[in-house]
């Protein structure tokens, strides 16, 4: 009779506690909205995280989880979770990564999100950055273009002009090097190693320099004269940078220019305006000793080109709750939520809307009337049509969708060492153009 | 009651009984689970897939036989990798071993604050692999670290070494890895060095041998198990290590001087997305590794039998 009663009271206490703990009838799970983006700087990491906060009050069935990474390892990042079947619902990635993984089946369809912010509200430059058969798989969530920065004071003082070419670049960074002692106190010319970067440079040089990584059939073109001459300026430029810049990350070559280590960065994004108002001397830290001007114009050539860093959001298809996260960057776009994100870095991170970019509240901010020459370069590139995703020379190869493998193998920044270490530049172009060759005969992407 | 009669209680219990072995079995169940669920079952997860051409995040996958292996004969790539890994593993196995033991013998030895030196040496043992190379690549930034300022401001270098670039990233990448690896042959060796003895060195001593001899004669013979162990340990790890490699030539476009074998088998599973291929590189190494450690064996086994 005890052992009943203790049993009894025992399915009492579980149930009284199940009804506890149970939501109440009606209530709604909320639904979880992963978000992986690459924008790792506190202040931005802040207002993404009040943009949430925001959001997840006015719906409150949808919670949102944000995790900043970092630039350099979000394709691997998104490559494993995919692998293990359990990417984000919503991710920044490269220009190639959208189109390859669109390509690929993986990304849910944007259109939704493109009607809210109105298709032609989208500002040309950007549309061509993820869309597939007419539909797009991606809205970036901001633009920048590289940027070529020097110090005018340093160039001024010896009676240089800003370079032109690839030629007047080795000139001139040879004349601004200063040695003291026998020992270099500054060089003229900072550049990254930083694979990611290498490959951004690749890219850009190449089209600056009228040339293609790839034929309209696909092939690699690694052993045509505009490669074998981006090589041959590698070798130039080893002789002018830094002993090591192989290993000089992409922060390294902006302490060197914000510190007068170096007069001149080739490869330099808005971002850089922080590093500079933190580290130079007070005095130097504007845009009248930092300036920017064109990138420059390799021997076969005609124009310079850019690199446009706009990573679009991208939904994915596999995961669970797509259409809350089309709700999330709905309303992460609305002028009240986008400008404080913009206004985080306020150089690098442009609007990739018109209706943004002519709201006065978003032009009102004390970085952007500073460093307005910065941001009238980029556009300049934007508006000119001189700017490209990362290993793209024309807007077609956009279609291509093995890009991303192509620049996660690292075979040209290894043939850029190559060629650096002194292989011949043709002996170090023919052993990459077999290797991609190889990988995309590999991937069925190109017949043997 | 008679020891002849049983209740109906304890008959029950006799029919349940399981033979010995059956019992045996049951026990090791469980670890035999383990084993299975996360040693056998990768392994040959792993060997099933290099026979296949199996895109990294895409179900599908097509039975290729042993192109892979073939096309790895033919790679120019791996043949490189398999290269840096050997020079990676035998200098920080060498180097940890020749630190190892030096500081086990020092730490031996009777001293003032011998327990907190034993302590520090351990120390970066214990720190994790992330912390430890952040804090070094910071330590031996060109532009803002201590090691080189105090290079160029003791005359011993003209110019700030970039210990990343193409030129010393794998000697910074050894110097790293022995530091953060030797504590473990001190552990070993010394814990070892405390069960000698002492009555081997009395009978050196008398004998007439010199500090050198008895370190020859008496230590390091006592020493030899513990040693050989420790080699092939720390051998088969460091030429597996992909975490510290990874993460020091990470970012560093000199990082594919130190790409070795570990690193290329994940390169090619999540950069090229070749899932198969990446699969038949991680087979290979198990089987070289595999290989190693019985020709290892055999030979100091062979050595132990003679003596």
């Amino acid at each position: 009779m005890a052992i009943r009663i203790r049993i009894a009271a025992v399915v009492l206490a579980a149930g009284a506690l199940l009804a506890v703990a149970a939501p109440p009838a009606g209530a709604q799970e909320k639904k979880p909205v992963r978000v992986w983006h690459t924008e790792t700087e506190p202040q931005t990491i802040a207002v993404i995280n009040q943009i949430i906060a925001d959001f997840e009050r006015a719906r409150p069935d949808i919670t949102v989880k944000a995790e900043a990474l970092a630039w350099g390892d979000l394709e691997r990042k998104l490559t494993a979770a995919l692998a293990a079947g359990a990417p984000p619902e919503v991710s920044h990635g490269q220009a190639i990564t959208c189109a390859s993984f669109a390509a690929k089946g993986l990304l849910r369809p944007v259109d939704d999100l493109v009607e809210v912010l109105g298709r032609d509200n989208v500002i040309e430059g950007f549309r061509n950055l993820c869309r597939l058969d007419g539909r797009w798989y991606g809205v970036a969530h901001s633009a920048a273009a590289s940027v070529f920065v020097y110090r005018k004071d340093l160039l001024a003082q010896k009676g240089l002009r800003p370079p032109r070419t690839w030629d007047e670049l080795i000139q001139v960074a040879d004349a601004l090097k200063e040695v003291k002692d026998g020992q270099v106190v500054r060089w003229g010319l900072t550049l990254t190693g930083q694979p990611l970067f290498v490959n951004i440079q690749v890219g850009e040089l190449l089209r600056s320099n009228g040339g293609r990584l790839f034929d309209p059939e696909g092939r690699p073109t690694l052993t045509e004269k505009p490669v074998l001459e981006l090589l041959d300026f590698y070798k130039k430029l080893n002789t002018v940078l830094p002993p090591g810049w192989t290993g000089h990350s992409y922060l390294d070559t902006f302490a060197n220019l914000a510190n007068g280590k170096a007069a001149m960065l080739y490869q330099a994004y808005g971002r850089g305006t922080g590093y500079i108002e933190k580290y130079a001397a007070a005095e130097l830290a504007n845009p009248e000793h930092f300036a920017v001007t064109d990138k420059v114009v390799g021997p076969s050539g005609k124009a310079p080109f850019a690199q446009i860093d706009a990573e679009p959001w991208m939904v994915f298809k596999q995961a669970r709750h797509a259409n809350e996260a089309v709700e999330f960057l709905k309303f992460f776009y609305k002028d009240e939520n986008y400008i404080r994100y913009l206004h985080t870095v306020p150089i690098h991170l442009l609007p990739v809307l018109k209706s943004t970019a002519a709201n006065p509240k978003y032009g009102d901010q004390p970085g952007i009337r500073k460093w307005r020459s910065w941001i009238d370069m980029q556009e300049a590139y934007f508006k000119a049509d001189r700017v490209r995703p990362t290993l793209v020379t024309e807007w077609d190869e956009m279609k291509r969708p093995y890009l991303l493998e192509v620049m996660g193998s690292g075979i040209l920044v290894d043939m850029v060492l190559d060629a650096v270490k002194g292989m011949p530049s043709a002996e170090a172009a023919g052993k990459a153009q077999k290797r991609v060759e190889d990988l995309l005969v590999k991937g069925g992407y190109l017949k043997k | 009651m008679g020891s002849g009669l049983t209740s109906p209680r304890s008959r029950r219990r006799h029919h349940l009984r399981l033979p010995e072995a059956a019992l045996g079995l049951l026990g090791l169940a469980p670890a035999l689970l383990l084993i299975g669920a996360l040693i056998l079952y990768p392994v040959a997860y792993a060997a099933w897939l290099s026979l296949h051409d199996k895109h990294s995040f895409f179900p599908a996958e097509r039975f290729v036989g042993l192109d892979n292996y073939r096309e790895i004969a033919r790679d120019e790539e791996f043949w490189d990798s398999l290269w840096r890994g050997t020079v990676y593993a035998s200098a920080t196995t060498a180097l940890q071993l020749g630190f190892g033991l030096a500081a086990a013998l020092v730490l031996h030895r009777s001293f003032h604050g011998r327990a907190a030196v034993r302590t520090l040496v351990l120390f970066p043992y214990m720190i994790p692999t992330i912390v430890a190379v952040i804090v070094w690549r910071w330590l031996l930034n060109d532009t803002f670290g201590i090691v080189d300022y105090l290079l160029v401001r003791w005359g011993v270098a003209r110019q700030p070494v970039v210990w990343l670039s193409v030129d010393w990233i794998m000697t910074s990448l050894v110097a790293m890895s022995v530091w953060q690896f030797a504590p473990f042959v001190v552990l070993s060796v010394l814990a070892r060095l405390q069960t000698i003895p002492p009555e081997l060195y009395e009978a050196a001593r008398v004998d007439g041998a010199s500090a050198w001899g008895r370190f020859r004669h008496v230590t390091l013979p006592q020493l030899r198990a513990v040693l050989v162990v420790v080699v092939l340990l720390r051998g088969i790890w460091m030429f597996t290590k992909f975490d510290t490699v990874w993460l020091w030539g990470e970012g560093a476009g000199a990082g594919r001087e130190i790409r070795t074998l570990p690193i290329y088998a994940y390169m090619r599973t999540f950069t090229y997305y070749q899932a198969g291929f990446g699969s038949a590189l991680a087979v290979i190494m198990f089987l070289m590794l595999m290989a190693a450690t019985a020709v290892y064996f055999r030979l100091f086994w062979r050595e132990e039998e003679v003596t």
